[in-house]
């Protein structure tokens, strides 16, 4: 009787397929079922087998007894009953050969079939998984959830869409889903599998999952929109750092363009097919900019490592002459840089004034192997030709990041130097002021150079975007006094007399904040667009091919254009911010970019970024900022 | 264990159980995903299996069926994992609905997504959202509100997936009675000939009205030719393997060949012009199956085995891939004559088989037209293209892998990622996305049910497969007379090679022709036909039966 009580008070809920398999995971349900189903019919398969095994051998006819086995062998049934076993063989193994195909694309084409993997993007199943499995969230290095970059919005209709607080202002970071990738595609962990099978639901699902969590970023949200800020109607790009620990704070292209506009192809194609504005390159870490005489800091820090920081040069009105009958190498007005004059400079004025005879002449003076090996430290790739400069790659390994899908997303073009014997020493002078065969920097680059002094160890660390990534080395520079030495140099071209960028940094000097820096102007050739349809323009030229014969060919038409640099540190005493700044025709370094890395350190400054003591007393009023943020919206 | 109906119907009942318990899981994926199923097709597909299963009753009390059981229940086996993968296809509106498939879609990803961000996201994040600001929480699937089925009652039981099962089965009962009769079959194997020729009447038709291997949408009336096909070939052959033995100076007499030859050709002509390959394949398999089984003299043999070798490697000479062929000397030459004769629909197929994933250049003239019309629908979209394309030749090349993948790969490949996807054991039923591939539930039934049930899956059908062609094979050991046997073994080689041919195009195995899979895929004609085909191989399995216990109760009766 309590038996039957018991029965009957047993809840019949508990056998609903539901909660025999794991109720709170769903797939659970039908994974466990289908389970259920195809066991159930192989064990019905096998069954039937054995049914039909069972019955195999039929009763012989009468006539087949007692037949004497060479007559048996030679009727016509046994015959083509021989014939219909072979039959039955093959096609049995035929069936199993059909099946190792099956088994072939299951197990092993994912690792050997190479065309299958290079275009395994065209599943479209990938698009549906990553389409119901949300990304993290992507927050600043507040980490707020407020100040998210990339979440997810519920839209009015009831879609479900990510949204970015920048689109345009990070497109190049984020990047598209389409082209390069950037920040989207690599920085959330991919799970083990999308797809997991019907047993893989059962046992090792979790929930809630604990992959796609939230990533914070080192990028500053308001200082990456003053940045855009600053480009607008420009082309050119910023890159700010934090040379202490790598941070990149904010780093900006423009022309950039906006990734709802590059979710289409026909959209994407129109993006990709502006040639003259290029909005999907990332000029501050895929484009190569003649640096100017920024990259004296280089030849200014391989002294120091050289331990010629006290050599003193002279400067002549006729120039720097490296060796007999060649040219000279002259300052930037044609004799010597004033106010100094032509005299003998320590390393102090020369950097001061930028004076090109003394940087060149150190750079003969410290010769190739010094050069190369400064280089090298700094992670720009030194060739011995200038071909050889032209085959420069990507460089993912000066990331500091959590895998190689971050590095590879966000690799700068490696800048390059010649520095092989083919060059003369006319050759090595120019690299030594930024020009000639140093002519291929990127702005990350030189943000990096900056940033190696800028270290209060005077190491030159490894960029990251994570911001709970620990701070990495690439190497070291130089020795904390030099670094401190380097330093103050670079504080002479703001706060020197005849320094280069003086008057520009007034009103940070005015706020407290000692800074410093390196102007540079350099002339790059650059193709010439036609202002009405966008097109490149040519003209036709004629040239002797391979077989002698002149044959026309189009060539497009340059011009020269001179682009502004700027690279600062800020603050000197410990420096929290280093920067490189270009603008493409821009003209003086000065004029231009100096201007608008000073706003820079000053909105830092507003943000906190440089640290509380320098945050201004009186508040800003919080208006302002908005405001602005209206009008680029 | 004895060989009685009442076992078979045991296993029949299990199969239909075992199909209720998938349908109860497709029923649940498919609210994960948002959309309800119909319980009324459910409903349809279980009494049509529970019809199947309880039709042993009546042929065994009724018809007194003797024969091997196993035919029939394996085939119903397969019938049945045919009804739950269609059944999980046509429950998806996104596979079914034509004009707002898109916006099914989106539907479906917007649930998965709405029980992510229940399942995983926080309080906070949930309200900056715009969402109740609740703490993550499991789904409760009875409070969804899923996207409710289309038709009702008359629409399911009067839909062809009704109607065309049941008028199969009366097809199978029809043609059992038949075939039982010895009046019916004497007729038709005096009269080989005239059959023979019935034969082309279907095939003919079609061959006027269809193109590309389909005739009226997708429908393939001339499926069943095969069966005049084969029982006027079993009777030509039954009567000609004993002339074909005598040969003068080891050449047969003409007019024993002829008959044979016009055989070998009937097949290939309307089919040629129809371009259905996969049938071909199939029936010149079972043309070489049924002449090996019957002609004994070993030159012979080898005169079909060599010209079949010899008309292959000309077919594989011309259709190979470029890059392939490059790299035997002489193979480009002798190719290239070859090449011009094959039809374009060959090529490709060839291409689709052995280098799917590389698209071919545009310049290839097989391809070049698709490709063209792809690139006028971009440039209608962006008239810059072609100046971007002069600028960047690689443009071009990923052009052309969209419209390769766009356009004629797309079925292939995407069954081909959904093999790769299903794993061992499967994604589950109603968890795949079996949906993304066109026309899953007829040619590419198997790539839905490698998807969704995995290699074991497959291995299911391969071996219901093989139970059903041994037991093929067993009753054809079992008849006496060549007519019976050369009969029984072709209704097995058809289904069988069929079956084969199938999936061999799914697996890659074998260039993708088109075909579908016998009882598990979704069809109007193929589904009779093969229900017919198997109401004849019951048919024969009864005779050897009878035959069988009318000589052992003669023997009893002798030694008594």
């Amino acid at each position: 009787m309590h038996n039957l009580l018991f029965f009957l008070q047993f809840d019949w809920n508990q056998l609903r397929p539901e909660n025999l398999f794991g109720g709170q995971i769903l797939e659970r349900t039908p994974a466990g079922l289908s389970i259920v189903y195809v066991i159930g019919i192989a064990v019905l398969i096998i069954f039937l087998l054995l049914t039909f095994l069972s019955n195999f051998r039929r009763p012989k006819f009468t006539f087949e007894e007692n037949l004497p086995r060479e007559v048996s062998r030679k009727l016509t049934t046994t015959l083509a009953n021989r014939s219909l076993r072979i039959w039955q063989f093959i096609f049995i193994f035929l069936a199993f050969f059909v099946y190792g195909f099956h088994v072939y694309w299951t197990y092993f084409a994912d690792d050997n079939n190479e065309q299958f993997q290079a275009l395994s993007y065209k599943d479209l199943r990938n698009r549906r998984t990553n389409a119901a499995r949300l990304r993290g969230w992507m927050l600043d290095r507040t980490g707020k959830l407020g100040s998210a970059l990339a979440y997810y919005k519920l839209e009015p209709d009831g879609d479900i869409n990510r949204t970015f607080a920048l689109e345009k202002e990070m497109a190049h970071l984020l990047g598209t889903e389409r082209g390069t990738p950037g920040l989207e595609r690599s920085l959330y962990r991919q799970e083990a599998d999308a797809t997991p099978e019907a047993w893989e639901v059962l046992t090792r699902i979790k929930r809630p999952a604990d992959e796609q969590r939230d990533v914070k970023i080192t990028i500053d949200r308001d200082l990456q929109a003053f940045l855009a800020e600053q480009l607008k109607d420009k082309k050119g790009a910023i890159v700010v750092l934090n040379p202490q620990t790598g941070d990149v704070l904010a780093m900006y292209s423009n022309p950039s363009f906006n990734l709802s506009e590059a979710r289409t192809l026909e959209d994407y194609l129109k993006l990709e097919g502006d040639k003259r504005n290029k909005p999907f390159l990332n000029r501050a870490m895929r484009e190569y900019y003649v640096p100017g005489s920024t990259f004296k800091t280089f030849t200014m820090v391989s002294a120091f490592r050289a331990g010629k920081q006290n050599t003193t040069l002279t400067s002549t009105p006729e120039g720097f002459i490296p060796f007999r009958g060649s040219r000279s190498i002259t300052d930037a007005n044609g004799g010597c840089e004033p106010p100094f004059g032509c005299t003998t400079l320590n390393i102090m004025q020369a950097f001061e004034v930028s004076s090109n005879q003394f940087f060149a002449q150190m750079a003969v003076d410290l010769g190739r192997e010094r050069i190369r090996e400064t280089a090298g430290a700094f992670s720009i790739l030194a060739v011995d030709t200038p071909e050889d400069a032209l085959q420069a790659g990507f460089f993912p390994d000066i990331w500091n990041a959590s895998n190689d899908r971050i590095k590879n997303a966000l690799a700068p073009q490696q800048s390059t130097i010649v520095t092989g014997s083919k060059i003369s020493a006319y050759d090595i002078g120019l690299e030594g002021m930024g020009q000639g065969y140093a002519g291929q920097m990127t702005p990350f680059q030189m943000a990096l150079i900056a940033s190696a002094p800028a270290n209060l160890e005077g190491k030159l660390m490894k960029p990251k975007i994570e911001l709970d990534l620990p701070p990495q080395m690439f190497s070291q520079i130089v020795t904390p006094p030099q670094a401190a030495q380097i330093r103050e140099i670079m504080g002479l071209v703001t706060e020197g007399s005849g320094g280069t960028a003086t008057r520009v940094f007034a009103n940070v000097r005015a706020a407290g904040i000692r800074s410093g820096g390196k102007t540079g102007t350099a002339e790059k050739q650059a193709p010439v667009y036609d202002e009405k349809t966008g097109k490149l323009k040519t003209v036709k030229k004629k040239r002797r091919n391979d077989k002698g014969e002149l044959v026309e060919y189009n060539a497009p038409v340059m011009y020269e254009r001179t682009d502004s640099w700027y690279i600062s540190i800020a603050p000197l005493e410990k420096p929290q911010l280093a920067i490189a700044v270009v603008v493409e025709g821009g003209g003086y370094g000065a004029a231009i970019s100096a201007p608008i890395a000073a706003r820079v350190i000053m909105k830092a400054r507003e943000l906190g970024l440089l640290g509380e003591e320098y945050r201004p007393k009186t508040q800003v009023p919080k208006t302002l900022p908005t405001k602005k943020k209206g009008k680029t919206k | 264990m004895k060989h009685r109906a009442s076992t078979h119907i045991f296993i029949l009942l299990l199969v239909v159980a075992l199909t209720a318990i998938a349908h109860y899981s497709i029923h649940y994926g498919a609210l994960i995903r948002g959309y309800e199923t119909s319980p009324l097709t459910a409903g349809r597909n279980l009494f049509l299996l529970l019809i199947l299963a309880l039709l042993p009753i009546f042929l065994s009390r009724f018809a007194r069926f003797q024969g091997n059981w196993t035919l029939y229940t394996s085939a119903v086996l397969l019938f049945s994992i045919g009804l739950t993968v269609q059944y999980r296809l046509f429950s998806d509106p996104e596979y079914t609905s034509r004009k707002d498939k898109a916006e099914a879609r989106q539907q479906k990803i917007k649930t998965l997504q709405l029980h992510y961000i229940q399942e995983n996201y926080s309080a906070e994040k949930k309200q900056m959202m715009g969402l109740p600001a609740t703490p993550p929480s499991p789904v409760d699937l009875s409070q969804e509100k899923p996207r409710p089925v289309e038709g009702d009652l008359t629409d399911v039981f009067l839909s062809g997936r009704t109607l065309i099962p049941l008028f199969s089965i009366a097809c199978f009962l029809g043609a059992f009675i038949l075939f039982s009769r010895d009046d019916v079959l004497t007729f038709l194997q005096r009269n080989g000939f005239a059959v023979v020729l019935l034969t082309l009447v279907p095939l003919l038709l079609a061959a006027i009205t269809s193109s590309a291997g389909k005739s009226i949408g997708n429908m393939t009336p001339w499926e069943p030719a095969k069966i005049p096909f084969l029982i006027g070939f079993a009777a030509i052959l039954s009567v000609l393997y004993k002339n074909l033995a005598r040969t003068y100076w080891g050449v047969p007499r003409a007019k024993d060949v002829i008959p044979l030859v016009f055989m070998a050709i009937l097949p290939f002509v309307p089919f040629f012009v129809l371009k259905d390959f996969g049938q071909m394949m199939v029936f010149s398999a079972v043309y070489a199956t049924l002449y090996l089984i019957a002609v004994r003299r070993l030159p012979q043999r080898f005169v079909l085995v060599g010209s079949v070798a010899l008309l292959l490697s000309i077919l594989i000479v011309g259709a190979l891939p470029e890059k392939t062929q490059e790299k035997i000397p002489l193979l480009p030459t002798l190719a290239s004559p070859v090449k011009k004769v094959l039809p374009d629909r060959i090529q490709q197929r060839f291409h689709l088989w052995l280098d799917g994933f590389n698209p071919p250049t545009p310049e290839t003239d097989w391809w070049k037209e698709d490709y063209d019309d792809y690139y006028k629908e971009l440039v209608k979209k962006d008239p810059n293209l072609p100046n971007l394309l002069e600028e960047d030749p690689n443009l071009q090349k990923s052009i052309n892998i969209d419209a390769w993948f766009d356009v004629l790969a797309f079925q292939p490949a995407q069954a081909t990622f959904g093999l790769n996807s299903g794993g061992t054991s499967g994604r589950g039923l109603g968890l795949g996305f079996v949906e993304l591939i066109p026309v899953a539930d007829s040619d590419y039934i198997y790539a839905a049910l490698a998807e969704e049930l995995g290699l074991l899956g497959g291995l299911l059908v391969i071996f219901a497969l093989l139970t059903f062609v041994s037991a093929g094979v067993r009753t054809a050991l079992d008849t006496r007379d060549m007519f019976s046997k050369l009969c029984v073994i072709g209704l097995t080689a058809f289904i069988g090679f069929q079956a084969l041919v199938n999936m061999g195009g799914i697996t890659r195995a074998l260039p993708m022709t088109g075909i579908t899979l016998p009882f598990v895929s979704h069809g109007g004609f193929s589904l009779v036909t093969s229900f017919v085909m198997l109401g004849m191989l019951l048919a024969f399995s009864h005779r050897n039966a009878v035959d069988i216990n009318q000589v052992q109760s003669s023997k009893f009766q002798v030694q008594s």
